[in-house]
């Protein structure tokens, strides 16, 4: 089944897509950036995004207007990743309270968590932090009324049913419940990222 | 050569604009303002995106420490070369021993420094830019500090001086006019606070850094979607936070964000974003995207016979 779809402007050198949901946001962005025409094509949690160079001399709204698209499964969905995780301690120095919120007790909460496939339906943000779907809808938590002026690197937050997971040091507003046990992003390695949109996640309690 | 002798508040090397990485987190990065990076390049005969230095309120100062052709644009702060003023805006040729120091500009923000073929600098996705988030690109990823020695890419040969023509270079002051158009979320305003944010001045917050800029004295309200999804942005979206003080964002902006994108600042006046400091006034003036192109195309063509058809910004 093809679908034609049109793009609202959104600026002067940028046009957008919206679609139902992540899986479908990866990928049309990734068709569209396989035609090399713009200089960034960002995918949203359900808006795709092309921003280009007004002044070059292709006509990119022209090219938008022929996108039908059919979707496709995600070539990198089948590959499944294991990461170790330190609930709690000090990095995840917000678990008592999540499981408060959620009227879990911290074991069942873990285990409900390590259970889970998650599904990376983002990366965005900072290079690498990586937006995880899989916990329950009910596992809608809102983010800390003012962010922690410093967040490590590894950390893993819950908010609005998603686990986040902090590539970067730096300010952040995720609620906090643990740390994984490996850089997500490292700038020098010839694959800097350890996770891809569209690829399965599980973790394990360590 | 150059020796580091003061830093200031923060210098770093940028070149071209990180592009192509933004769908796995990597900002652009590159000069916040590129218009007057390339004018110094220009000056040194190099290529408009060619590796510089990106001098955040003056404070700086170095040593010649082999023979080097440089110049000097951007924010005006006082130039001296072995403590005699010189100006901004021409080719200066630099001799070993000679000091050159680049005061506080009075306005503007960022004041840049060319070296003819350009800086030595790490690479990294493409760009040669400085990301001081991630640590990476430039000088080892970090803002420069008193000592350290920066390189060009190749000795200095014979240049002939020159100086950018007056009708070209940017002056800057505490007030800016900056071109913008409606955004993804525009609507989300209410309907006096779409007016406002074409008919007022904003007074720039005390936030002002590489990666946005807070828009104050008067609060928008935004219908407030704690639905929004995440969703793309990019250097120039304004978006309206809960606080309703918008913030337009830079050259290092994140690249996907949750609040409502009210507006993006037209790429023909994007620039000027790398020079405005808290306090100064800043009125947006209301175009449809196709007008800003023509505008971006008519500024562009104003450029091209100086940088013989090579920018792009």
């Amino acid at each position: 089944m093809s679908t034609t779809l049109s793009a609202t402007r959104i600026a002067d050198d940028a046009f957008e897509f919206a679609v139902s949901d992540p899986k479908e946001a990866q990928a049309l962005a990734a068709h569209l950036r396989e035609a090399k025409m713009a200089d960034d094509v960002v995918a949203g949690l359900n808006r795709v995004a092309v921003y280009f160079d007004p002044s070059a001399t292709e006509d990119i709204s022209a090219w938008l207007q022929t996108i039908e698209y059919a979707p496709r499964p995600n070539d990198t969905e089948a590959r499944m990743i294991e990461i170790g995780v330190t609930y709690g301690g000090e990095v995840g120095a917000d678990l008592a309270r999540v499981c408060e919120m959620l009227d879990l007790a911290r074991d069942d909460f873990i285990g409900l968590h390590t259970a889970t496939v998650h599904h990376v339906d983002m990366i965005g943000f900072t290079p690498g932090f990586s937006y995880l779907s899989g916990v329950p809808k009910e596992w809608s938590i809102s983010r800390l009324g003012t962010p922690r002026p410093r967040v490590a690197a590894g950390a893993v937050g819950l908010s609005a049913a998603y686990t986040g997971i902090y590539a970067l040091p730096g300010p952040g507003g995720w609620p906090l419940i643990g740390q994984i046990d490996r850089p997500l992003f490292s700038a020098d390695l010839e694959d800097p990222f350890l996770l891809k949109p569209g690829q399965q996640v599980r973790f394990r309690a360590v | 050569m150059l020796r580091v002798l003061k830093a200031g508040m923060q210098t770093t090397l940028q070149g071209r604009p990180r592009i192509s990485w933004r769908h796995m987190g990597l900002p652009a990065s590159g000069p916040a303002d590129p218009l007057s990076m390339a004018l110094a390049n220009r000056l040194v005969g190099n290529a408009p995106y060619e590796t510089s230095l990106e001098i955040s309120y003056g404070g700086f100062e170095a040593r010649i420490e082999e023979a080097c052709v440089i110049a000097i644009t951007g924010a005006p702060g006082e130039v001296k070369v072995s403590d005699h003023p010189v100006d901004l805006h021409r080719t200066l040729h630099l001799n070993k021993g000679d000091s050159i120091s680049i005061g506080p500009p009075a306005f503007g923000v960022r004041t840049y420094l060319a070296v003819s073929s350009g800086f030595q600098a790490d690479e990294q996705f493409g760009s040669r830019s400085t990301y001081l988030p991630a640590g990476f690109g430039g000088f080892g990823g970090r803002a420069l500090k008193a000592g350290d020695l920066l390189y060009p890419k190749k000795p200095p040969c014979p240049l002939a001086e020159c100086k950018t023509p007056d009708h070209l270079r940017p002056v800057f002051s505490s007030s800016f006019a900056l071109r913008a158009c409606a955004s993804a979320e525009f609507r989300s305003l209410a309907s006096a606070s779409q007016k406002t944010l074409f008919q007022e001045t904003f007074i720039t917050g005390r936030q002002a850094t590489r990666m946005g800029i807070t828009l104050t004295g008067h609060t928008l309200n935004a219908e407030n979607d704690s639905l929004m999804k995440s969703a793309p942005v990019f250097p120039g979206t304004l978006q309206c936070p809960p606080s309703g003080a918008p913030i337009a964002l830079l050259a290092d902006a994140q690249t996907t964000g949750g609040y409502p994108r009210i507006a993006s600042i037209a790429r023909c006046d994007r620039y000027l974003l790398g020079q405005i400091r808290p306090g100064n006034r800043i009125r947006l003036l209301p175009r449809s995207p196709d007008m800003a192109e023509r505008e971006f195309v008519e500024k562009r063509a104003l450029f091209s016979e100086w940088f013989q058809g090579r920018f792009v910004f």
